[in-house]
Parts: structure tokens; sequence; C-alpha cells
């Protein structure tokens, strides 16, 4: 690999977090592999946010054009065709976000690249760089390689890399000038439709009782009421929980749904998904119920219990109650 | 309007203990019980229910050994018009690019407005098939889509983002659509309607019927391989509150009472 590049993504004039993690991914791999690194900005009025990664990345490409804002997924594969035409071999990094999901995977095959998504690691063995990403269920870690491919595109993990800013010597943005001409895309965007309030706010919540697809089809969701208020909590789900109605939208925590940040978490039938976990921040007392030994839970969990936990709640509802007087 | 939905045919891995095979490249399914994909449940459902609104048809196609044929059987149950199976022994192997590129000539070879997909599947956790057959096909497509609106060949919808927030886009037919669970809700299905569809012929379609090279498919045809598979060790990470239910409650209780986890 002679390059490594990295996208920034951004939303609203914000680069977002996945930018910086990309840059710490592209890094490490450009050390490894002896590559040259390069940031790629493509976007409208961007340059308060190419400053910012010039002062953390050696080179940064900047391509202005307002069809690139906001995120297109299509004028940023056209752009990135265009600019990385003449180039190789590379390999190119970006998060694996809602937004870039849509364009990784076409980019791949536009590019004719290989693609990797949602790796967690990278490692370098004869010069060619292997990623780290996980299987069925996210219960098993997978080495791939890329065979003998000159071009590569790879998503990355939410929270696997590490960000620290180096402070290094500030870069010069290259501005390269637009390839997008007069197309015009079968795809448009038509404005954000912004996150259903209600209630309750998850958000905001110190204690909160999580219910997942452990808890069937027919669950007594009394039960689970029950033990937040006993707790002094809420209660919050994963992702199936709000797809089969059980509770509203704002109640769902994860990448797509509200982000939290209590001082406990009780997972109750959550198998950890980290599209699920990727939603709770800060560090807290997370405890996980769960039948499965194997659950992804269990690893970022300080405390669990192997148990069904039909049989688990109400005697833990009771004991509280109890240790409340 | 022709639909075409990609079903794709999973073990059902989130509650099974797993292990990894002798090779070490795969785990053991033999004890695994499959089924249709969770995403393509959603993606099933509202072919039907856009059939139901706009008229047209629906076809059911799997890149999958015979063994799925009762889910695409179940795919006409659920309302589907035909199914196809497409199977060589040469598939064997096949990654994202090379299933995307087996579906792509599949689809490209019949009418089709409008092609559904899940966002995900549970086994790979790819998330790239739709995206990579938009853009074999050339025709635009999106992921984590929900209501699906369609009029006058032109398709409005919504697209998941991060924290709730959604963005709406319209697009020009045809189109890729991966959808996000929770879209819609997926019917039941009766015995009666799994009965009528019994005798309905599912065609299975080999590498020369889709008009294929074989070094385009398999292994061959894969851009990234398989090195190695392991399981992250047990219980790395938690502390396991041990006994029977009633006591780790019980004990769990004291521990939140000490940590500050039983709020007013
Ligand atoms: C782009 C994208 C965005 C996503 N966004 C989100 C999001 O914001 N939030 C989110 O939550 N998910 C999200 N997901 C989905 C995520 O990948 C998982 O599918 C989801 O989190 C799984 O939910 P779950 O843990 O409830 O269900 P499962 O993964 O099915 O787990 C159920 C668990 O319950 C256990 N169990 C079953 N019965 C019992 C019992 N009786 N007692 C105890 N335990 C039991 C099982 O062992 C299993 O571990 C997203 C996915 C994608 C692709
Ligand atoms: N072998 C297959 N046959 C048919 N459709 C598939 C196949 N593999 C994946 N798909 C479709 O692509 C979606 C995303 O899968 P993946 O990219 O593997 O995560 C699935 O939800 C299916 O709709």
């Amino acid at each position: 690999m002679k390059e490594i590049f990295v996208l920034a993504e951004h939303r609203k004039q914000q680069l977002r977090d996945t930018t910086w993690e990309a840059l710490a991914a592209g890094r490490k791999l450009a050390e490894d592999l002896g590559a040259e690194l390069t940031c790629l900005l493509l976007g409208s009025n961007v340059d308060a946010m190419a400053d910012a990664l010039a002062k953390e990345a050696p080179r940064v490409l900047v391509v202005e054009d307002p069809r690139l804002e906001p995120f297109h997924p299509d004028a940023c594969m056209q752009t990135l065709k265009a600019i990385l035409a003449d180039r190789g071999p590379f390999m190119l990094v970006m998060g694996n976000s809602n937004a870039l999901l849509d364009l990784a995977p076409g980019l791949s095959v536009t590019l004719d690249a290989a693609l990797a998504t949602d790796c967690f690691k990278f490692e370098v063995r004869d010069g060619k760089p292997l990623a780290w990403r996980q299987m069925y269920s996210y219960k098993v870690n997978t080495l791939v390689s890329f065979k003998d491919a000159e071009r590569i595109v790879a998503t990355l993990r939410g929270g696997a890399f590490a960000f620290t800013p180096s402070g290094a010597a500030v870069a010069t943005v290259e501005k390269v000038a637009s390839p997008l001409g007069g197309t015009t895309f079968r795809r448009r965007f038509v404005g954000y439709v912004e996150a259903e309030k209600g209630d309750v706010d998850v958000a905001s919540a110190d204690i909160i009782v999580s219910v997942g697809r452990g808890i069937g089809d027919e669950p007594d969701m009394e039960m689970f009421e029950s033990l937040a208020e006993a707790m002094g909590g809420v209660l919050a789900c994963s992702r199936p929980i709000v797809d089969k109605n059980l509770l509203p939208k704002y109640h769902q925590v994860g990448t797509s749904g509200v982000e939290v940040k209590p001082k406990v978490y009780l997972a109750l039938g959550i198998s950890g998904a980290f599209q699920h976990v990727g939603g709770i921040k800060g560090s807290p007392l997370l405890v996980a119920v769960n039948k499965d030994p194997r659950a992804p839970i269990f690893r970022v969990a300080q405390y669990g219990i192997v148990a069904d936990l039909n049989q688990v709640v109400p005697a833990l509802t009771d004991k509280i109650k109890q240790l409340k007087g | 309007m022709d639909i075409i939905v990609c079903m794709k045919w999973t073990p059902d891995t989130s509650e099974a203990d797993l292990t990894v095979d002798k090779e070490g490249k795969d785990i053991r399914k033999d004890d695994l019980d499959f089924d249709m994909n969770d995403w393509d449940r959603f993606a099933i459902e509202e072919a039907v229910q856009l059939k139901e609104k706009v008229g047209g048809k629906v076809t059911a196609v799997a890149v999958a050994p015979e063994d799925a044929e009762g889910m695409l059987r179940e795919c006409l149950a659920r309302g589907a018009d035909e199914a196809y199976q497409l199977w060589d022994d040469a598939f064997e192997g096949s990654d994202g690019y090379a299933v995307a590129a087996i579906l792509a000539k599949f689809i490209k070879d019949r009418p089709h407005d409008l092609v559904l997909t899940g966002t995900l599947a549970d086994d790979d956790c790819g998330g790239q098939i739709g995206g990579m057959v938009a853009a074999m096909l050339d025709i635009p497509g999106s992921t984590l889509v929900s209501k699906i609106q369609i009029s006058d060949g032109k398709l409005t919808c919504h697209r998941e983002l991060e924290g709730g927030l959604y963005e709406s886009i319209e697009m020009d037919l045809p189109a890729v659509l991966s959808v996000a669970t929770g879209l819609n809700e997926p019917r039941f299905v009766s015995v009666r309607a799994v009965r009528k569809v019994a005798a309905l012929e599912i065609p299975t379609l080999e590498l020369g019927d889709l008009g294929l090279e074989a070094s385009a498919v398999g292994s061959d045809g894969s851009r990234i391989r398989i090195e190695l598979m392991e399981l992250p060790p047990e219980g790395e990470g938690a502390e396991i509150i041990t006994g029977k239910a009633e006591e780790a409650a019980a004990k769990l209780a004291e521990i939140l009472k000490e940590k500050g986890g039983i709020g007013s």
C-alpha cells in the first residue's frame, strides 16, 4: 500500500467522532505499512473543519461543491472516483456510521476495491493489511485478508479506534476542483426529520432498566415497569422492542436511538450488539441478565447473572422493595 | 410494478452456543437452526404491502443451497408471486461481492422497478449487499429505509441516521432499498397460506442458467478471504453472580444498593 486515505464525516458543519477515529486507524495503518496518510474532506464551506484536520493529519485534501452538503452518497462516490482514479495501491478508511453505510459498499464496486465493513482492528502481514471483524450475531471474531487487492475500502467499528491529538506540524490544505460538473443525481435529499420527543427522557436518566428481545413476544411489561419504579429509574430498550411496538422509539438506546449517560444500566435479555452498547456513554455500572453465558453484553458489563430473566426480575424487584424498607 | 426481494438464509446464532470448526475458518453449523434473516422478513412484507397498494409482481430470490427452499416457499405464502433459488456448487465460498454479483446478474435480466433487501445479515454482519447491487446495476440505493412511498415513478422514503434523526429522501426508479427493521409488521403466516403454495414450483438457476463465469463467483470471484475465526474468551469482563435465580437476584439487589443503583 502506497497511500492511506481517511474520509472525514461531518454533519451540519461539524466533524463527527467517526472522523477522528478513522484518523487514528489511518495513522496506525500508515505507520505499519510505511504508507502516506491523507485526509479527504468533501463538502461545502469546509474551511473551519479543514483547519481542525490540518492540525492532526499530514495532508488534507478538500473538494468543495454545494452538492456535497448535506452528505450525498452518490456525489461522494463520483468525487472519490475522480480524485482516486490514478492513485494506487491504496486503502481508504471511514466510519461505519449509518450515513456511510450508504457509501462504502457502492464505492468499493465503483473503485474496483475489496471491502471489509465494521473492522475493529488491523494487522499487517508480509506488507499486507488484514482486518478483524465480527460475524454471527457479533459473537465470533474473524480475520479477513484482502487477497492481492491493490485497492481496499474498510469501514470502522465505532469506538474501536481511540484518537489522541498529536499536536504535530500543521499541514497545508490542498483544494481540488470539484469534478461533479453538471451532474444531476437520481437520489435527492429532501430534509432532516427530527427525533420524536416523548414523555420519558432516557437520555438524562441516572438509573435505566433496559429490556431486549429476550423478554419474548408477549412480555409482561408491567413486571419491568415495577422493577424500574422500585429502582427509581426509567425503562429503556433495544431496537427489536421498538420494532415490535412494545415501546415507542424514544426509549431505544443505541447508535440509531438515544444516547444515554446513566449511573446504572441494567440490561435484561439484551445481547449487547455494538449498535446498542454504542449508545451507552460514560461508564455506568453495567449489569446484564442473560441466559447465554457467551452473550457479548457480558464483555462490557461489570456484573452478570446467567439466568432466565423471568425468574430474576420478580425476585430482584421484591428484594429491592425490601431493602428500601 | 416489478419488485425483487433478496432473501438470505441464515443460521440462528443469537442464543446458540457456537464452536469453531476443525479448519478454524467457520463455525460448526450442523446443530444450528436456519431461518430467514431477520431484516429480510421486513423486506418481503414491505414488498407485498407495496404490491397491494400499487399493483405489480413480487419475486423473491435467494443465493442459497437446497435447504433454503422452505424460506422461499414461506415468501410465497407471505404473498410473493414467484421465487427463485440461485445455487451452484461453484457459488460455495462466495463473499459479499460475489453474492452481490450473482444477485445483480439475476436482477439485470428481468424487469425490476424496485429491489428490496435487508440492511444487514445476522451471519456475516456485512451490511454491504444492497449498496453493491445498486452500484453494479448503476441505479440509486439507500439503506436503513422506512416509510416508503411510491407515486408516478418517484419514490420517497425516510432513512435512519443517528440519535433518532432521519433524513427524508426521494429517488428515481428503479432503485435498491435496504429496509430497516420495524418499518412494518410482518404478517402472520397461516397454515392455509402455506398449503396454498405447496405445489408452486421454485426454480433453481445454476451458473450457466445465469450466464455467469465460474471465475466470477465462489472464492475465485471473492475479494476478501476468511483466514481465521475465533470465539472471544467467555466471561472476560463481567463478574458473574452465581446461585439460583432468586439468590443471584438478592445478591444483585445488595450490589445495586451499595453502588447507588437504587434511587428514590
Ligand atoms: C445500522 C444499525 C443501527 C442499529 N441501531 C440500533 C440501536 O440504536 N439500538 C439497538 O438496540 N440496536 C440497534 N441495531 C440492532 C443491533 O444490531 C441488534 O440487532 C439489536 O441491538 C439486538 O437487540 P437485542 O439484544 O434485544 O436482541 P438479540 O440480539 O436477539 O438478543 C436477545 C438476548 O436475549 C437473551 N435471552 C433470550 N431469552 C432470555 C431469557 N428468557 N432470559 C434472559 N435472557 C434471554 C439471548 O440470549 C440474547 O442474548 C442496529 C443495527 C444496525 C445495522
Ligand atoms: N445469499 C443471499 N441471497 C439473497 N440475498 C442476500 C444474500 N446475502 C445477502 N442478501 C441480502 O442483502 C442483505 C444484507 O446482507 P449483508 O450485506 O450480507 O449483511 C440481506 O438482508 C439480504 O436481503
